[in-house]
Order: structure tokens, then sequence, then C-alpha cells
């Protein structure tokens, strides 16, 4: 069993459906953001391309940040998921300047004494923020407490467009094997040979 | 086309972004570790117990302090060193741990001790890797080029023994350490590590000037975005060069002003230089080489 | 599941609707321990399909907004203006309502008109008609003519709809004209993006967008079209020409049997009848002469399309004749030097468009035959927004028609206001009975005009409500001997959402008492008196189903938790009102009709009933006596898909033919003329024609040369209008967004005028002005600024708050001048010249 996830940025529209899903799933406080959707634009009037290119952590194989974490704060599982221990992570940001999509994000301390309106919490952030914890360093996770349920990720589950796939990479009949072979999927900074999960067909 | 691309702040656009969490912090502990693993070094060769002593303090308290205000929590250091068969974080704890072992040891010996010199040795080679284990920290990531290069490691050995240099020359011209070799050596030596790290910092920049995507991108951060200025006239005027010429002109005879001058001048020069490295990092477009 | 049962759980999932935009997609919110922690889109739904677009995901943070308004507000601070805190102090319901009842009561019985009604409330449109069961006709807010004026009319006018798009499931060319369908705006979005992906992608469907400006679908598309603002018609009418007159490309099969394309015109453009029967004629070429439409036995393949027929010395033309003579001068070459678009793209586009159409072709579908015509033109705002809008719709119509698409599989397929699907009633002249009416009926015609927006004067309009603050300030034009004196406003924003802003101030500044029934504060409630607070939708119940393509049925919205505050459902706020002030009979006659109840269920007269008691005998009326809200209680959504028979061809299931040659609105138009030539006005009836052409004197081109850019507002996926901005999840994202975060000017265009990224321009129409931060991209026409939404609001909501807020509104017209002639809808993109404040 290997996670991984395919997106299709012929299918993306730049919605952002996506990002605010993932914050309301993972109730992630203002400022961290554990996928987003960037722009590309390219060429000159008239003959403009623009692309959306969702972003999130790659769950490299050869995951880099894991690699430098001086705790094993960030580790590895079985099914090819690269989580952080939030008991364990000291904040040194080694894994911050390791990874190579910027993808970690650090919660400065003190962090979670406000929220979206200050220091009034609303009820739902008074109970999503205990999820978290401030001096340490967080991403996506895979929606790992989704996965194990059997759901889809937040991000995957509301995508209109369907631009979002999960799946087994190791299952050559999987949805997301059948893709990355028939349209060419390509992962993102594959010269550091970080061999990222997440693929993307254009 | 990965040249054309902006450098990015928060905006949701594929591009460069500079990195934000290594900072002052760490540029701190990087100094104090180096100036003061060097001074230990130095002091070691020059066999001054106080030499050792200020050198084990600056590491400890410096470097040490530094890194603990740094973390985000700090009370979970210790787990940082459960991981030295990847992490240089890890190893570079260690390091300083058993220098600090060793070095403690040695110490409190009583003078003339068999031991010392053994102990001394040990903890000296230690002392050498809290010098330089930054550099290897740096290079090691692929995720910011312009840290990604061999030249690091070299460039933070020779700071260090610099560094360590610079402080013998001060402590024993203000009497403080007991001059056991001739000040002349020591003059003649701290003229030669400059020149060696005015060279190699010049090299390192000629690496950067063809280069292409972030490392460029950084390159231009330092000689002409806003770091320009300090890294010019601080980092390198300042630290090398002025000091280069400060000794070369008064050779072994400075005088006390002059020392001071020159070892006030190289500090912020080391300080500096590896602070603008640390700011001018910057990371890679999520698609590298890739066209989408 | 009961109500009470469901929220006493520890842990579960309630099924309701989404109201974070106008439509109503299918939600489940998951609530533990009483409180919401997720919102998703629900999967048994057939329209979004477990899908949510960000705002739908951002209704948590509506829902547990500190800012909403908690309990009934009064203000204390007499002094009001844009920015003066109003010193809102909390007050009971009691004394809220019987002091706003009492107020409204006196103007009641001295002048009803003296009431301004700005109701808006896309899910609540049982309630539109508060204002005239209280003996208002006024309308001071704007849906109507910022977007649908210029096209609901002539949807319900073509094949009885509200809205219209193109069918997902078949169509293989998509022209998209000033439309977000399938990408960020426009019906049910969450759920068209979805089908528009799986067309793309799935089925190699071409996508062509025409817009100013590179929006999400431009992005997606197989090819961008910028084209200048407000010459979508030329563009269209080009790629007509080309069909006609260079192709030979029309479903002639279609047009004689489905629509009046063959009716006989006489030369002054009306029908030509049978002086007994009054039936329309058409050219019998067998028989070589004019005969009855339906007469016996004729062969319809020998009734003449084209041609012209002398009768009695008379020449008559068949419509589509007449349709073809009409824009005979329209090339592509003039055409292009109007929509900037080159010639032979236009040329290009209408070859491929027309190939695609595959005419006379034909697809099984539910085991019945129908027409296979998988090109269409989709169309909305961006396109009919504008002066002679009309004219606009008509033109996107007439390109469908012309290869004989409309309702029918891979076509443009109408789109109901609500369940009812299409109004599919029997006309005069063996036509579909023209809808262009489907939110409140007509206004009487009368010579001095009684509403403030002029309904009266547009006939087949929709509430032209920009026109109120111009009428109100200058009372004397048109002769309105009252004033008004207070203002009700329910889930409406005319202070943002009117164009000429600084008049819609003036307004504000005159009202006596103004009482808003909302759940935030915006624009307009910071100038209220008394606030009355809503329920928000994850608190309240409701049937709802807007303008649904591809499903009909209702979403039931039910409370997914206990009210947080002491909020009180519009609906029973406002019938609390109806009965302090005394007109509790025609409130509750009004509802019957707008709550689709059947006798049995109807509301006696003198009684209050509450929104739970009203919605359940809804449910009843529309899905039978064992239906109720119990019902809804246990199975949750009645929604499911279309049939191919409720979808395809409606009209000629019953025998009823379409208009390609809109004989109604000239038909509507003389009376308009004759009525105001008897009263003596002069009035601009010239655009209402039967067949759409390219008319030169558009004001909007004709503006003193100083103004040397276009500019327009849009909706992109993030935001609803500006209220979404004060979600700080929206606002979080938005402030990130290169498209959001500026005045949008072409690279090219600013280096002329020295213009970097980050400069703060001035811009300035002859209407108003208001300042910009400069965020310059390839991504909009030479000749074109294009402002986002996310950047217009400036209400007291403390989150996301701009230094710079850029609202265009403020750049817009609001008078006659500026309006469609034919449907009332405003000019909605104008011309600024720009200079730079600060750098
Ligand atoms: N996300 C979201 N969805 C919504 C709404 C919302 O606020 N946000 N509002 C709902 C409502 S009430 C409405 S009316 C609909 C509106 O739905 P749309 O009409 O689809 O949305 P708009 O953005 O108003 O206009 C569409 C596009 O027209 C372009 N445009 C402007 N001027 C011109 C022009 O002259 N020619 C052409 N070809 N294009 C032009 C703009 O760039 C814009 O992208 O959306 C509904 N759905
Ligand atoms: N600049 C610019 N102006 C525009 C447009 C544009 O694209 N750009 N679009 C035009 C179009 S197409 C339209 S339809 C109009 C829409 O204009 P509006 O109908 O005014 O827009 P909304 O923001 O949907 O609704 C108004 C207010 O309803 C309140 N509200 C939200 N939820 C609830 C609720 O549950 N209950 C109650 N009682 N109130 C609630 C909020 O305070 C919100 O500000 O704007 C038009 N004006
Ligand atoms: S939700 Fe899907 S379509 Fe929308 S931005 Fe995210 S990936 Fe793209
Ligand atoms: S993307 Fe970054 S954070 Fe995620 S696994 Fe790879 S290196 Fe680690
Ligand atoms: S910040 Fe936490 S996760 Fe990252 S490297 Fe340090 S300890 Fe590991
Ligand atoms: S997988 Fe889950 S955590 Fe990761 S981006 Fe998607 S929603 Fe967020
Ligand atoms: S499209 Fe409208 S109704 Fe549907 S999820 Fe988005 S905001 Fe809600
Ligand atoms: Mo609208």
């Amino acid at each position: 069993m290997h996670y991984g996830m395919v997106i299709d940025l012929k299918r993306c529209v730049g919605c952002q459906a996506c990002t605010i899903a993932c914050k309301a799933e993972n109730g992630t406080p203002p400022g961290v953001m554990y996928t987003k959707v960037l722009d590309q634009v390219s060429g000159e009037f008239p003959n403009v391309r623009k692309q959306f290119v969702p972003v999130l952590c790659n769950h490299c194989v050869n995951a880099p940040c894991q690699r430098v974490c001086p705790t094993g704060a960030t580790y590895k599982r079985e099914d090819g998921l690269v989580l952080v221990d939030h008991d364990k992570c000291m904040g040194c940001r080694a894994c911050y300047v390791a990874c190579p999509y910027n993808n970690r994000i650090f919660l400065k301390r003190g962090k979670l004494k406000s929220g979206y309106h200050g220091k009034v919490f609303t009820p739902y952030e008074a109970v999503k923020y205990k999820e978290h914890q401030d001096g340490i360093v967080e991403k996506c996770k895979f929606c790992s407490h989704r996965v194990d349920q059997g759901l889809k990720p937040a991000c995957v589950q509301t995508c209109p467009a369907d631009a979002r796939i999960f799946g087994d990479l190791d299952d050559p009949e999987s949805k997301v094997s059948r893709l990355i072979r028939s349209r060419g999927g390509v992962q993102p900074l594959s010269e550091d040979s970080t061999e990222p999960s997440v693929y993307y067909l254009s | 086309m990965s040249r054309i691309m902006p450098l990015v702040g928060n905006e949701y656009v594929l591009g460069f972004r500079k990195q934000l969490e290594w900072s002052g912090l760490i540029a701190s502990a990087f100094f104090f570790g180096k100036i003061g693993a060097g001074l230990f070094m130095m002091s070691v060769y020059t066999e001054s117990r106080l030499g050792m002593l200020i050198g084990l303090t600056i590491v400890l308290g410096g470097k040490g302090g530094a890194h603990m205000l740094f973390l985000g929590k700090p009370w979970r250091f210790w787990r940082g060193m459960s991981q030295p068969g990847t992490s240089w974080v890890s190893r570079g704890l260690w390091a300083m741990t058993f220098m600090t072992v060793f070095g403690g040891a040695a110490l409190i010996l009583p003078a003339g001790s068999t031991l010392f010199m053994p102990l001394a040795i040990i903890a000296a080679f230690f002392a050498f890797i809290v010098a330089v284990y930054d550099g290897f920290l740096l290079t090691s990531s692929n995720a910011i080029p312009i840290w990604n290069t061999a030249l690091m490691p070299v460039m933070c050995m020779f700071y260090a023994f610099l560094g360590g240099t610079t402080l013998t020359l001060f402590l024993t011209h203000f009497g403080i350490i007991p001059p056991s070799i001739i000040e002349p050596v020591l003059s003649t030596v701290e003229t030669i590590l400059l020149a060696v790290n005015l060279a190699i910092v010049f090299l390192y920049l000629i690496t950067c000037i063809n280069s292409g995507g972030a490392r460029k991108k950084s390159f231009e951060l330092l000689v002409k975005g806003p770091y320009a200025v300090a890294f010019f006239s601080l980092a390198i005027g300042l630290g090398l060069i002025f000091t280069l010429v400060m000794t070369v002109i008064s050779g072994s005879h400075a005088g006390p002003g002059v020392v001071a001058m020159v070892t006030v001048a190289d500090l912020i020069g080391h300080y500096l230089i590896f602070f603008l490295f640390l700011r001018a990092g910057v990371f890679k477009p999520v698609f590298g080489l890739l066209k989408i | 599941m009961k109500q009470s049962e469901m929220v006493a759980q520890k842990d579960y999932w309630a099924k309701s609707a989404c109201k974070m935009c106008i439509h109503s997609c299918a939600i489940v919110a998951h609530v533990v321990d009483g409180v919401v922690v997720k919102i998703e889109g629900d999967p048994d739904n057939p329209s979004n399909r477990g899908k949510l677009c960000p705002k739908g995901h951002a209704g948590i943070m509506r829902l547990y907004d500190p800012h909403r308004v908690k309990t009934p507000l009064k203000r204390t601070n007499p002094i009001k203006g844009a920015g003066v805190d109003p010193m809102w102090v909390p007050i009971s319901w009691e004394e809220a309502l019987s002091t706003t009842a009492e107020k409204l009561k006196k103007i009641r019985e001295e002048d009803p008109r003296k009431l301004l009604v700005a109701i808006n409330d896309f899910h609540r449109i049982h309630i539109w008609g508060w204002g005239s069961a209280f003996g208002s006709p006024h309308y001071f807010s704007t849906v109507g003519q910022y977007c649908g004026a210029a096209y609901h009319p002539i949807n319900g006018t073509l094949d009885g709809s509200f809205a219209a798009v193109n069918d997902y499931d078949h169509c293989k060319y998509w022209i998209q004209i000033g439309a977000g369908d399938g990408f960020s705006s426009h019906l049910h979005v969450a759920a068209s993006i979805k089908r528009m992906a799986d067309a793309r992608v799935e089925r190699g469907m071409k996508l062509v967008v025409v817009e100013p400006r590179m929006s999400s679908g431009a992005a997606k598309a197989d090819e961008w079209l910028p084209i200048r603002p407000g010459t979508d018609r030329a563009f269209v009418l080009g790629m007509v020409y080309t069909l006609l007159y260079e192709l030979n490309i029309y479903d002639a099969g279609f047009m004689r049997k489905h629509t009046n394309g063959i009716y006989l015109v006489a030369p002054d453009g009306n029908l030509f009848r049978n002086s007994e029967s009054q039936k329309p004629m058409v050219w019998d070429s067998v028989a070589k002469a004019a005969r009855e439409y339906d007469a016996e036995g004729m062969n319809l393949q020998d009734v003449a399309l084209e041609g012209v027929y002398k009768i009695d010395g008379v020449e008559y033309r068949p419509a589509f004749q007449v349709i073809k003579d009409s824009l005979k001068d329209h090339t592509p070459e003039r055409m292009s030097e109007i929509c900037s678009i080159p010639a032979d793209t236009i040329r290009r586009i209408a070859k491929e468009f027309g190939e695609a159409a595959c005419i006379g072709s034909t697809i099984m579908l539910g085991g019945k035959e129908y027409p296979y015509r998988p090109a269409a033109v989709n169309f909305y705002r961006g396109a009919i927004g504008h002066f002679d809008g009309g004219l606009d719709s008509l033109a996107m119509k007439l390109i469908n028609l012309v290869i004989g698409n409309i309702d029918v599989p891979g076509g443009h397929i109408g789109v109901g206001l609500d369940h009812r699907l299409l109004i599919i009633n029997a006309g005069k002249d063996g036509m579909l009975h023209p809808e262009p009416h489907l939110l409140h009926p007509p206004y009487e015609f009368n010579e001095k005009p009684y509403s403030f927006q002029l309904m009266e004067w547009y006939p087949i309009g929709i509430d032209p409500g920009h026109l109120t603050a111009e009428n109100v300030l200058n009372p004397e034009k048109w002769g309105f001997d009252f004033q008004p004196e207070a203002l009700i406003i329910e889930h409406s924003n005319p202070m943002w959402n009117l164009s000429a802003t600084n008049k819609v101030v003036d307004v504000f500044k005159k009202l006596k008492f103004i009482v808003a029934i909302d759940i935030v504060l915006n624009e307009s409630t910071d100038w209220a008196d008394i606030v009355l607070p809503d329920l928000s939708y994850l608190e309240s119940h409701l049937l709802v189903c807007i303008e649904p393509p591809m499903v009909t049925g209702h979403v039931y919205r039910r409370p997914v938790i206990e009210p947080l505050y002491d909020g009180r459902d519009a609906t029973d706020i406002l019938t609390d009102l109806a009965d302090r002030i005394g007109f509790l009979p025609n409130w509750n006659g009004l509802l019957n009709f707008t709550t689709f109840l059947t006798p049995e269920n109807y509301l006696d007269p003198n009684t209050k009933y509450s929104n739970l008691e009203i919605t359940d005998r809804m449910a009843k009326s529309i899905y039978g006596p064992d239906k109720g809200l119990e019902w809804f209680q246990e199975h949750g959504h009645t929604t499911r898909l279309q049939t191919p028979e409720e979808m395809y061809l409606p009209f000629a299931q019953k025998g009823l033919r379409i208009p390609i040659y809109f004989n109604f609105i000239k038909e509507t138009g003389d009376d308009l003329a004759q009525k105001m030539k008897a009263a003596g006005r002069d009035w601009d009836t010239s655009s209402y024609l039967p067949v759409p052409i390219w008319r030169d004197h558009h004001p909007l081109h004709n503006m003193p040369p100083e103004y040397d850019l276009y500019a327009f507002a849009f909706k992109e996926c993030q935001t609803n209008f500006s209220e979404s901005t004060t979600i700080p999840w929206i606002d979080e994202a938005i402030s990130c967004m290169p498209i959001h975060l500026g005045v949008m000017i072409n690279s090219k265009t600013a280096q002329k005028k020295g213009i970097k990224t980050g400069d703060i321009l001035k811009l300035e129409s002859p209407f108003g002005e208001v300042t910009g931060r400069a965020s310059l991209c390839e991504e909009v026409h030479p000749e074109c600024l294009a402002l986002s939404n996310g950047m217009s609001r400036w209400s007291q909501h403390p989150v996301g708050k701009r230094q710079v807020t850029t609202h265009f509104n403020k750049l817009l017209p609001g008078d006659v001048k500026w309006t469609d002639g034919m449907t009332g809808h405003l000019e909605t993109s104008t011309k600024v010249k720009i200079s730079i404040i600060s750098e």
C-alpha cells in the first residue's frame, strides 16, 4: 500500500475549494495553509496561458524533511504517509529548510493564543485548535485521520472538478496508477530525487 | 522558463520563495559555535586553560543559548539527539556534548596532569566538528541551492580558525592569556587566514554568477538586492578587506587600539556574512525544470 | 429524524442547504457536541454530488462570526454616514417590532408609497412581495438590472425558462460569452464545475471563451477571445452573418417545425394574419399561396423560409427572410471593427460552430428520438449587462436558434426559476406563451409613474432599481409628487449593490427611518435605525431550489444546530410586522400564491402562520398531503435529475412553437410607444426590435475620448458579492490571489501610462471616482480595467478591511439614458480615465 495523489491540471479551475476545505477539515490557525492553489501565467497578451497549480505535501518516498529531522518527529508510515508527531517536534525547522517544496509550516510560539477574530475564539476554533501545538512544524497529513477511516482526503472529497484523485500507487489497477500511465503523470522537482507521491497531469 | 519566474511572497503564484525561518538566532548560533570552537582549538594548541574555558563558555552559552532561544519547544532539545544517523542537527548536538564533556574533564584536572592533553585533544576534535557541522547542515539542503555547495563546510572551517586566531590574538595582546607562542606568528597566521577567507568567499560568489534558478536569485539578493550594502561594506569590506589591510600594515607591532579594531571588525564581518547567507536563502519553484 | 431528536445527539451529520451564494447546493453538516465542525456537499444530491465551492466550506465561519447581529439593535447615534459608528444598543424584540410597526403603520396610513423596499432574499423569493402587500410599489435595490433584467425576460419569452445553460452532458462545442458557468459563478457553480470538467476532459468538448478578461473559464478554454466590453452582440451577429450568408449553415427543419421563422411578415414588421381567423399566414410554395400556419394537409417541407411574396400588391417575407435581410450588412469585417475580434477569427469560429452542430443528426434518449445539436453559445451578465442588453440577449438566442439547438440534446437548455421547470403555456398564434415575468406580475401602465424604478414603463423588464435614487432625487423629471420616508431591507445591500453610489448615499441621507433584517452588518445596515437579526441558513427551515440546471425538486434547508442567538426567521419577522401594521390578509393572500399553496392549504387571511406551518403547507401542496415537513425531516431532499422529457423540447410536446422572430417584443414596444405618445411623453422605444441588430448610438462606446479605458466588475468562485469578504477564511485566501489584489490592467497599457504594480490609481468616470491599487497583468484586454468584487467592500465589519477599497459601482451611472429601453437593464460597464495618486 502506497497512498498517492494525482492532480489533473486540465481539470483544476483554481476555485480554492480545496484550500478552504482543508482549513475546515483540519482547523488550521490563521496563515497556516496545508494546501493552496498557485497561478502560473506565461506568455504575453493575447497569447496568454494561465495554469492553476494546487500544491501540498508530496509525501516524498525519499523525504528530506524526514532525513534531517533530529528528533524523529517527522516519520514515514508503511502506507507512504509522511507525518509529524506533534509531541516530539522541538521546532528546529531543519525540515523547513530541507523541504524543496516549501511545504512545512512553523507555528510560532503563542500562535494559538489568537484565532481569526483575535482573542475571541469561535466555538469551532475552540474545538479545532486543540488539535494543534505552537512552537512546532506542521504540514499536510494526507488527512491521515480520514484515510484511516477509509475516507478520501477532504480536498479530494470536495474538489468540484475532481482534479484531485487519491489512491494506491502500488496497485497498478488503481485509478491513480492508471491515470499516471495513460496521461504521463509527472512529479514536481523530480530532479531532486525526492520521489514525490503526488503526480501532476498536464 | 524558471528564469523568468518572480520572487514571490505569500501570493498564490508559482515562483521562487525566500526561506523565512532561519535567521538571526541561527546566525548567532553559527557565529558563537565557530568563534568559540576556534578559540578552544587554538587554546588547546597554545595550552591555555583560560582560553579553552572561554571558548567552551562561548560555545555553550552563546551557541547553546541561541539554540534554546530559537527552538519552538526548547525543553524538547534532548530529543534532537536521537537521529545522528541522518541528521546534522543531531550530530552537532552530540559534538557539542562531547566537546563539553571532554573539555570540561580536561579543565577540572589539576595542572600538569598527564591526562590533560589527551582529553583536551579529543575535546578539540569535537570542537572542530562543532565548527564545521553547520557547513554540512547547509550543504545537505537540496532545497536552497545557495547553501547547497561544497564550499560551505570549507568556509565554515576557515572562519572558525580565523575567529579563533583573532580572539587568541586579542586575549594574548591584552594579557588575558599568556603568550605561549610569540605574537608575530599569530599575526602572520591571522593575515594568511584573512586572505584565504577572502579567496574562498570570492570563489563562492564566482560559482553563483553564472548559475541559474534559485541560486542566481539568492546571489542577486546578496549583490544587488536589499542585502548588497551590508554584504559588501560590512561582511566583506570591514570583515575581510579592512582587517587584512590593517594586519598587513601593522604586522606584529600592532598597538592595542589596532588589535581591538581588527577583532571587532572581524567579528562583525563574520556574524554578518553567515546571517546574510541565511537571509538570502531562496527555494526553487515547486515545479523546478518542469514545463507545465 | 425530528429536529429535537437530531440535535439531541452528540455526533451527527445533518442534511441541509447551502446559502453562501444565491444558489442552493445540498450539504451535510457534521456536528459534534453541538458545534458544527465541518460542512460537506451532500453526496446523495444529484446537483452538487458531494461537491462544494470555497464559500460553501466557509459557511462555518459565517455561522460563528462573532460580528453577527445577535439581538435586535437600535442606533443611538443620530448622525448617519459611511464610516460613522451607529453606536448600536441591543433592545428587546418587543421594542424593536413595536417601534418599527408604529413608524410603518403611520406611513401606510398616510401614503404607503412613502416606503422604499429592498428585499433581495434569493432563497426566500416568496417574501419579495411584502412591499406590494404593504402597498408600496417601489424597489430600491438590485438583482435584476445588474444581471438578469436583459436575460430572464428573454429566456421566458423564448421558451418559458428563467435561466439557461448549455447541455453539459452532450455539448461538444461550447462558446461561453461573459458567464462563469462551469467555473466561477452562475447556476450552482459547485455542481457545474464537475459537469464542465467532465465535458472538457472526458468528452473532449471544445471550449471557446469570449471575455475582456481571462477568467478562470478562459484560462481553461481551448481558445480565449478577448473582446471589447459591451460588443458581444456584434461578435455573435458577425457569426450569424457568416452562417447565413457565407456558409449557408442553418437548421431549416427546426425553424419550420418549432419556430415562427416561417410566419409571413408584412412590410411594417407585423405578422401577416388571415383577416377573419387572425391566424398568422405562411407561404405554401407548392400551392404558391399564403395559408394559415396550421392549415390542414400542408406539408411543412413546402413552407417557405426564404423569399419575398407579393400578395395583393404587398410584399411579404417569411420571418427568417426578414432576419436574414436585417443582418445583411453585419459582415465580419464591420463587426470586427466594433468588437475588436479579427474578422477571420469570427469566420473561423462560426464555421467550427456550425459544423459542430451536426445539423440533421438525431439521438435516442429515454427511448425517444431527439435532434442532436452538440454546439451552443452560453452567456450571462457579461454579455448582456449593457445598454441594449435586450438585443444582446436576443442575439445570443438567435445564434442558437439558427442551428436549432434550443432545448435539444447538446444545445442550449432552458432552466426554471425553481422546482417548476419551464413554464409551458399555450399563447396565441400557435406559439408558447411568453413568460417575461417569473418574479412578479407586470406593473399596470400609467401615464404618471408610481414606482420610483419606473417598472410601469418597462413592460417586459425587471425592476430597474437603479432608477429609484435618480427619481427620488429629481422627482419633477417624471412628475413624482411624493417622497420616500422609510426603507425596509431584507437580505439586501443596496448601498453596495446599486450603481451611482453617490446618489444612493443621498437617498439614504433623506430617509427618516430605516429598518433592516440581516445577520451581519453591511454597507447598508450601517445606516439603519433598527436591525432585526434573522436566523442564518444553518439555523432555519426552508424548501429551496434556485435556478437548478439538470435537476428539479427541493433541497430542505434545516437548522443543523439550535439557533445561536436571539434571532428570528425573516419570514416570521415580516409576518409579525404585517400583522402589527395591519395588512396580514394581503400578506397571507400573497403567500398563498408565492408558496404555491393549493386551495386546501390556503392560509386563513386573519391568522398568523409561522414559517414552519407555511413551509409544511408548501410541501404538502407541491408533493401531496403525506409529504409535509415531517416527511422532509425523515427523507431530506426531493431533488432528482430531470427526465429527458422535462429537459428536451417541452414546448413541442405541447405542440407549441417558439419565436425566432420576436414579434412579441415589437408588439409590446409599439403598444408602449402609443401609450407614451398619448401621454405626451417622449420615451425611447427604439430597442423593442423583433430582430437583434447592432446599433451604433451605444452610449458606452460614445463617451468623451478622455475616458479611454473600459472598466467592469467581475465575480470569481471565492466571493459572493461583497458579503463573503467578511469571512476570514475567504478573506485570507483572496488576499493572496492576484486577481483580487488590485485593478487589473494590461501590462502594455500600463507601461504606456507609466504605471507600475502597486501604484495607487485614481479612476474617474463621468459619474464618480474611486482609488485602486494597480495590478499589472496579461490577462485583460488592453483597453480594459477589470475589478474584482473581492476588493469592493467598505462596511464596518472588521474582517478583511483594506486600506484601499475599490468599489466599482461608484463609477457607474443610474439613469434612463444608461438603461436598456427594452428590459430596464443597466449598462454595467463604463469608461474611465486613470491617473497615478502615489507610487
Ligand atoms: N461565485 C459566485 N457565484 C455567483 C455569484 C457571486 O457573487 N459569486 N452571484 C450570482 C448572481 S446573483 C449572478 S447574477 C450570477 C452572475 O454570473 P456571471 O454573469 O457568470 O458572473 P459575472 O462575473 O457577473 O460576469 C461574468 C463575466 O463577464 C465578464 N465581462 C464583463 N464585461 C463583459 C463584456 O462586456 N463582455 C463579455 N463577454 N464579458 C464581460 C467578467 O469578466 C465576468 O467574468 O452569478 C451567481 N453566482
Ligand atoms: N460592483 C458590483 N455590484 C454588483 C454586482 C457585481 O458583480 N459587482 N452584482 C450585482 C448582482 S448580479 C446582484 S444579484 C446584486 C446582489 O446584491 P445583494 O442581493 O445585495 O447581495 P448579497 O450580498 O447576496 O445580499 C445582501 C446582504 O444580505 C445579507 N445576508 C446574508 N445572509 C443573510 C441571511 O441569511 N439573512 C438575511 N436576512 N440577510 C443575509 C448580507 O448582509 C449581504 O450583504 O449585486 C449587484 N451589484
Ligand atoms: S478544488 Fe479542485 S478545482 Fe478547485 S482549486 Fe482545488 S484542485 Fe482546483
Ligand atoms: S514535500 Fe516536503 S514536507 Fe512533504 S514529504 Fe516531501 S519534503 Fe517532506
Ligand atoms: S522542526 Fe520538528 S519536525 Fe522539523 S526537523 Fe525539527 S524536530 Fe523535526
Ligand atoms: S490531504 Fe488533507 S491535509 Fe492534505 S491538503 Fe488535502 S485536505 Fe489538507
Ligand atoms: S455554489 Fe453557492 S450554494 Fe453551491 S456551494 Fe457554492 S456557495 Fe454554496
Ligand atoms: Mo445577480
